[in-house]
């Protein structure tokens, strides 16, 4: 359809438009972490520029300064003023909780989905596509109906409040989908690379290893980053199991207490919460927008 | 194709069929453990719990038959959550696919600059839901929100009825989270469809002077259907079990207005009646698993 110029512009315009709209909710969010509380709470209208940034709110999260000497450092009076423990929006340990709990059940879902996916798109048995709708109807369970019996069965086994219980409950969350991709993924790639190489005497293990998964690279890595993220961003289990261990989602809810909201703490852990997911996002797009049509393109 | 498989021979190690790698079996064991003890268990501990009754003086689980279903089904509150349910869903549906699908649209052209936006507009998917919310309830507030200064700047709402103070406006608060952070997952999936359409049925239509909207309802839209599809059981079992949003913007409130079932199941578990919550969530997971498995038919999806 040849359209013509004022239409190229009407819609570069609209496109700019929309997707700022919906960076907005983003932008606001980071240009509070970085304004002073009076600018944050004013109720004259909103503040865009009218402030003097401040590197405090990423300087008590991510470097573990105490706010008490924030407050000293602005002139002592506000120290007074501040109340609650000072470390306690310290958080390093949590980024570092997260980091470890999001990379282990990345590489628990993998290993299992992808030996799953493999046999699920080359082999043929009966109740396929049950078994299929099965390992989907895992992700049909509200969390809250599965907190109840896990926060039991955990206590019992001694997983509570541990890497290895969070890691072992968000790879059950992640398996249906991590399932579903990889398999899209393999199922791209044709059989008759399969039959080759079983036709030149490998295994049916050396087919897998040698030949398909360095095939299908690209869709493992955007699993992978689908599944990170997953479990970097996941809140209700994270918060029933555990306690000591607290994941960037769950520390961040705990920066609402009962006195006070602290917007510039939650704002700034927020954003660099955000960071390294879409760093991640990014590199992978290009599979994912594949995979996530979980092969329903094809006929 | 398993013929390759049948002919080869078993010698070398004389071990059962079904554990070789030419059968499905070991591939398939290590994730039907997994999902069996972490997935079934859990969820036959709920159906043990919803047939017992807590006994507050021993503080043990008595047999109770169909107690808890049949106090679910006279619970005017249960009814009123599913409802709230039901509408949230079906709204959120509505909006982010008709949303998915136009932006997509808009979106899908080979032009230069349109790459950063597309990536700009997956932005939204990798926020945790807990800070979304957080998001929303920053700029929702009542007395210093960017939202509610915009809104009541043009009347649309007064300052003395702040937004997630009121039953209606405080789901569409909710709602509002809810498709921020998920329009942009339609769009992906419906951008993938949209590239992957054949172009010549598109030309053809352009020769026969079809307008756009004339090839869009009747080549673009039934040519996507399989991935539409795919994109809404996807969307529609995530939303029927929505819970972070509600607990973090409204809390259910303002009363039960905005109580969701899952929502309302979780604050049955917080007053200690865990057989009464696993029945509340139990109803949650039958509905999914009729309705998913209708639509499965009805759409003929097929992974």
């Amino acid at each position: 359809m040849e359209s013509s110029r004022a239409q190229t512009i009407a819609r570069d315009v609209l496109a700019v438009l929309v997707v700022a709209i919906f960076m907005f909710p983003i932008a606001w969010w980071a240009l509070s972490s970085i304004k002073p509380y009076s600018a944050i709470f004013d109720r004259s209208g909103p503040v865009y520029v009218d402030f003097t940034p401040t590197p405090d709110n990423y300087r008590v999260t991510l470097l573990g300064v105490s706010r008490v000497d924030i407050g000293m450092e602005q002139g002592g009076e506000a120290a007074g003023v501040i109340k609650g423990g000072a470390s306690s929006y310290d958080s390093r340990q949590s980024l570092l909780d997260s980091a470890v709990i999001a990379v282990g059940s990345t590489a628990l879902t993998l290993l299992l989905a992808t030996l799953a996916a493999y046999c699920l798109s080359r082999m043929q048995f009966s109740g396929q596509q049950s078994f299929l709708f099965w390992i989907l109807s895992q992700r049909f369970m509200p969390p809250i109906a599965i907190v109840i019996p896990i926060v039991f069965m955990f206590r019992d086994l001694g997983l509570r409040d541990t890497y290895t219980g969070l890691i072992l409950v968000h790879s059950l969350i992640n398996l249906p989908l991590a399932v579903l991709l990889l398999k899209s993924f393999f199922d791209d790639v044709p059989r008759e690379v399969d039959e080759a190489a079983l036709i030149d005497g490998a295994t049916r293990w050396q087919t897998f290893r040698r030949v398909v998964l360095p095939m299908v690279k690209g869709g493992i890595a955007a699993t992978a980053v689908l599944c990170f993220i997953f479990s970097w961003t996941e809140f209700l289990l994270s918060l029933f199991l555990t306690t000591s261990i607290r994941t960037v989602p769950v520390k961040i809810s705990t920066f609402v207490t009962s006195t006070a909201t602290e917007w510039g703490y939650i704002t700034a852990l927020g954003t660099s919460a955000i960071i390294p997911s879409f760093i991640f996002i990014l590199l992978v797009q290009r599979h994912l927008v594949r995979g996530l049509t979980l092969g329903s393109l094809k006929e | 194709m398993s013929s390759a498989a049948l002919t080869r021979p078993t010698s070398r190690w004389a071990l059962p069929r079904f554990m070789t790698a030419e059968h499905p079996f070991p591939w398939l064991a290590p994730i039907t453990v997994m999902l069996l003890v972490f997935g079934i268990y859990p969820l036959a501990y709920s159906v043990w719990l919803s047939f017992h009754k807590r006994n507050v003086v021993s503080r043990q689980l008595d047999f109770a038959g169909l107690h808890q279903w049949t106090r679910a089904f006279s619970d005017a509150r249960m009814w009123h959550s599913l409802e709230t349910t039901l509408i949230y869903t079906f709204v959120a549906l509505a909006v982010q696919l008709a949303l998915g699908i136009l932006i997509a649209l808009l979106l899908d052209t080979d032009r230069k600059g349109y790459g950063v936006l597309r990536a700009l507009m997956t932005l939204p998917l990798v926020v945790p839901p807990a800070v979304t919310g957080m998001m929303f309830l920053l700029m929702q507030d009542g007395s210093f929100g960017v939202l509610s200064f915009y809104l009541y700047g043009v009347d649309l709402i007064s300052p003395a009825q702040p937004i997630l103070t009121q039953p209606g406006t405080a789901l569409a608060a909710i709602l509002l989270a809810d498709i921020w952070q998920w329009t942009p997952f339609m769009v992906l999936i419906i951008l993938a469809g949209l590239r992957a359409l054949p172009k010549e049925p598109f030309e053809a239509a352009a020769i026969d002077g079809a307008s756009g909207i004339q090839t869009f309802l009747r080549l673009t839209l039934p040519m996507l259907r399989k991935v539409i599809a795919v994109a809404v059981l996807i969307r529609g079992v995530d939303l029927f079990r929505i819970y972070d949003y509600v607990y973090i913007i409204t809390a259910g409130g303002p009363g039960t207005a905005t109580e969701t079932l899952s929502f309302y199941a979780g604050r049955i578990y917080f007053t200690g009646d865990f057989p009464y919550a696993a029945t509340l969530s139990l109803i949650v997971l039958v509905v999914l698993i009729v309705v998913s498995n209708l639509f499965v038919r009805l759409f003929k999806v097929r992974f």
